[in-house]
């Protein structure tokens, strides 16, 4: 896996 | 105690926060109280690494290492993402 800005996501 | 977010922080999981495999999403979330965060696979490995004991800078640097990727780029991407889940008390910083 290559380095990409992290995401976090709230789920509602 | 808490600290201002700088890369000699500690940052860690508070308590009542913490890392799940959500089978019926089949993605890793981060659960807090009342609240669910959607991770990806990068969002995950810095979480993973938080351990109470290393620094905001030496996780950096360690995942730079394990990615291949720069250090700068990876330092400034960690610290914006943990400054973000501490805005949300989802992660807590201590002074290093």
């Amino acid at each position: 896996m290559a380095w990409t800005t992290p995401i976090a996501v709230e789920i509602n | 105690m808490t600290a201002t977010a700088n890369t000699a922080c500690i940052p860690v999981l508070p308590r009542g926060v913490r890392l799940h495999h959500d089978r019926v999403r089949k993605v890793e979330v981060l659960l807090g109280p009342e609240r669910t965060l959607m991770l990806d696979g990068i969002g995950h490995a810095i979480l993973s690494e938080l351990d109470g004991r290393r620094s905001m800078a030496t996780i950096s640097g360690d995942l730079a290492a394990r990615f291949g990727a720069p250090v700068d780029q990876v330092s400034r991407d960690v610290e914006t993402f943990l400054t973000d889940l501490a805005d949300k008390r989802l992660v807590d910083m201590i002074d290093g």
